[in-house]
């Protein structure tokens, strides 16, 4: 037996209204552990290749790690995977909060849902009691009201997950929220849920998790603890969050503005953690067992933009802030609550919008496009106004609401140039010319241009000491050097391994990546004492690998080659205007023939070897296709 | 009379981690889980966390209400339980006017702070104490933190599982 899980998987036929519990196959477990990596393996096995993402025939899956609702620190985690209907790839997601451990304590680790339903439904688990039911009533409602009134009918002990208008309409970047403001943001799967018409999924749990140990169960988490509250990271991470990360980043010319033409942005003072935590900061708030508490709780008193709930993390300040050329903070932290009230990811969001703002700088994009909008940079109203039109698709926001690459594949005249997207998906708030590891990382991630597939940020504030201990001194200098693209490939590698493995066990990437405070050893040890469970590095490294192989082999299966592992050429191409790192380009090619070296990939089809897949144990998925001999 | 002491939470600095409400199941019945915990956490927006222990009021109508005489007060002043004595008949959790004690599903018995002091050793943010009311008036002189609690009382102590 596993210790420390809820035991149990339900899988909902939407289309027949039928439930059915499972118990969670120990044999993926071994090979793929829980979170992340169950949901790698069963969706690669059950979503075709060829449908729609917004088809009945997509799978929609929601896990826990083997360590949520454990006492590991920052453990509250769950992740959420589908084919996307942004990226037509693989599409994962992931959220803190509360849900995730309520759901292991009603008995289960995971749920999935095939089909679609004819009416809005939500499923209700209460313990052992699983039942879908009427969404009539929550349909057409915000997040936020959805939560009010299913909390009001279930009980306020209930936690839930949920999608607001814009997840309703099928918004290609709607995000799965829950616990009213933490979002699964990436990757549009709130559209899949919308697609199904699944509103919800309301869960209280009353039982118990046994841990494997109970004797040394208090002692351990207690020395994790006390390595967490003593790390340097630490004390700034309480105070400010991720807010700060405005100032730092404008410092080596990182902060993404004005659509990424830029890497520094003049209004930055303005709408910095400075800012935000001297003039609208309430409280820190944690999720379960966080001691690190970088959510905000914020309010805006008075004037348009007034509003009381959770604040915009860096990335939010940089997509609707420096990246539409933005030094309106209030309007800034309203349209991040806005984003969650409708359920968008507020980075494909923004992303959006500076692609539209650029267009129209270019004078591509005129007011008989928009509505009448004026899209010029830092226009906060009309930013503003367009999140709403976006989550109800009306007029422009129809356009915008495809996200920035179909809306640019629509509209044409070549605004296709200033689109700032891998594999469809926008690029965070990491300009990459300032940090080529960035760059890598966008194109690799399975789920389309993102930072924490692998969130390589050992080359970003000095961890020389981590790079000696996980790579060894030949590294040094240059995996350290953030300008420098030498072994860029390799550190993205192990950083993509080491991450799937934390996103398989519902911990944070804070804590274990930044600051790396926790690795392979501490959760090697938090998965015997909690679970019973022996694994060592090099056994958590081979399954990293595997899950990050099986998302390669899932992509390529739907036609990826290393031509999708590409960045939009003004980041490889021009280089960066002005700011700490002007005249960098980010060197793409020599970073990704190192790193498709480094993982046994082809070197032009981007595809694994025969000998990577057999040493991987991953033959069987491969079946069918074509694959490369070295 | 000894001053009698019991633990308290700021709902302004409490964060809602939880970390004492699982200490407290763990310590005590060697599982995670907030039904089997002494102290509650209730997250009421906005922006408030409250944490919530047994008081131990003065004229404790716990230890009246039970009919098997179960519920004592020690000489240090703490309320505890005999589990010999207890049936899990819910008497005394009907009486608690702060939903402070439960009956733990597992043993059938009545659980409730004994003011032992491991939450707060592992508080991360400070925000839970173990104080007096002479103290509590000391470093709250205005009533802030009870008007709070005061404030969303029927919230706090619906009992909802009861109904």
């Amino acid at each position: 037996m596993i210790h420390g899980v809820g035991g149990k998987v339900i899988w909902v036929d939407l289309t027949k209204r039928e439930i059915e519990k499972m118990p969670i196959e120990k044999k993926i477990v071994e090979k793929y552990l829980l979170g992340a990596g169950y949901l790698s393996k069963v969706l690669f096995d059950s979503i075709p290749v060829g449908i729609d993402p917004l088809s009945p025939k997509n799978v929609l899956g929601f896990a826990t790690g083997l360590l949520t609702a454990s006492m590991f620190p920052q453990s509250s985690r769950h992740v959420v995977a589908a084919l996307s209907p942004l990226t037509d790839v693989w599409g994962e997601s992931h959220a803190a909060g509360f849900w995730g451990p309520e759901l292991k304590l009603a008995g289960y680790d995971a749920i999935f849902f095939t089909g679609a339903s004819r009416n809005p439904v939500y499923l209700n688990i209460n313990d052992s009691t699983v039942e879908l039911l009427s969404a009539d009533d929550v349909w057409g409602r915000d997040v936020f009201e959805t939560d009010d009134i299913l909390r009001e009918r279930h009980g306020k002990k209930a936690r839930l997950i949920y999608i607001g208008q814009a997840g309703e309409n099928l918004v290609r970047f709607a995000a799965v929220m829950n616990d009213r403001d933490r979002a699964s943001a990436r990757s549009g799967l709130g559209a899949v849920m919308g697609s199904k018409k699944l509103k919800a999924i309301c869960v209280r749990g009353t039982g118990k998790i046994e841990v494997a140990d109970p004797k040394k169960y208090m002692d351990t988490m207690d020395e994790f603890y006390r390595r967490m509250l003593a790390n340097p990271f630490t004390p700034g991470r309480a105070k400010y969050g991720t807010t700060n990360l405005v100032e730092m980043m404008q410092h080596i010319g990182r902060l993404p503005s004005y659509n990424m033409r830029q890497g520094v942005f003049e209004g930055y003072e303005k709408i910095s953690g400075e800012t935000i935590t001297e003039k609208y900061l309430v409280k820190p708030r944690s999720d379960w067992c966080c001691l690190q508490r970088c959510a905000r709780y914020t309010t805006v008193k008075d004037g348009p933009y007034k509003y009381v709930g959770g604040s915009p993390e860096f990335e939010t300040q940089s997509s609707l802030g420096s990246r539409c050329g933005n030094d309106n903070l209030e309007s800034v932290l309203f349209g991040h609550h806005l984003a969650n009230q409708y359920g968008m990811d507020t980075i494909s969001l923004g992303g959006t919008i500076s692609w539209a703002m650029e267009a129209w700088d270019e004078g591509l994009l005129t007011a008989d496009d928009t509505d009448g909008i004026d899209l010029s940079w830092g226009n906060h109203e009309s930013i503003v106004k367009l999140i709403k039109m976006i989550a109800f698709r009306e007029g422009f926001g129809d356009v915008l609401a495809e996200g920035s690459a179909r809306a640019a594949e629509k509209i044409g005249r070549g605004t296709e140039k200033f689109v700032m997207t891998v594999k469809k998906q926008e690029i965070a708030g990491q300009e990459p010319r300032a940090q080529k590891s960035m760059g890598l990382a966008a194109v690799t991630a399975a789920r389309g241009a993102d930072h924490l597939y692998a969130f390589p940020v050992l080359d970003e504030a000095g961890f020389d000491d981590e790079i000696r201990e996980r790579f060894g001194e030949e590294y040094l200098p240059e995996m350290a050097e953030r300008l420098n693209p030498k072994y860029k490939g390799i550190m993205v590698k192990e950083c993509e391994d080491f991450m799937v493995v934390v996103e398989s066990l519902g911990l944070c990437k804070y804590g274990t990546q930044i600051p790396p405070e926790f690795y392979y050893e501490d959760v090697a040890l938090a998965l015997k004492v909690h679970n019973g469970l022996e694994f060592t590095r090099a056994d958590l490294q081979i399954i990293g690998e595997r899950i990050v192989n099986l998302n390669r082999l899932f992509n390529a299966k739907r036609g990826v080659t290393r031509a999708d592992d590409n960045l939009p050429d003004r980041l490889t191409k021009e280089g960066a205007p002005l700011g700490p790192s002007k005249g960098e380009v980010v060197e793409l090619d020599q970073m990704l023939d190192e790193y498709y070296m480094k993982r046994g990939w082809d070197n032009e089809t981007g595809i694994p070897y025969a000998s990577t897949l057999k040493r991987l144990g991953l033959v069987e998925e491969a079946s069918g296709m074509e694959i490369p001999d070295e | 009379m000894v001053d009698l002491k019991f633990v308290i939470g700021d709902p302004r600095v409490c964060t809602g981690c939880m970390i004492c409400v699982n200490v407290c199941s763990m310590r005590y019945f060697k599982v995670i889980s907030p039904e089997r915990s002494r102290v509650r956490a209730v997250r009421i927006e906005p922006g408030l966390d409250f944490t919530l222990f047994c008081r131990n009021c003065e004229d404790a109508p716990c230890i009246d209400a039970c009919p098997e005489e179960a519920l004592s007060r020690t000489s240090k002043g703490v309320v505890i339980v005999n589990n010999k004595k207890c049936t899990g008949c819910g008497s005394c959790v009907e009486a608690c006017p702060y939903d402070a004690i439960r009956i733990n599903p597992d043993t059938e018995k009545a659980i409730k702070c004994i003011q032992c002091d491991e939450c707060i050793k592992r508080c991360p943010v400070d925000a839970i104490w173990m104080t007096t009311m002479r103290e509590l008036e000391e470093r709250d002189p205005d009533g802030e933190i009870w008007a709070l609690h005061e404030e969303h009382s029927e919230e706090l102590y619906s009992k909802e599982d009861l109904q």
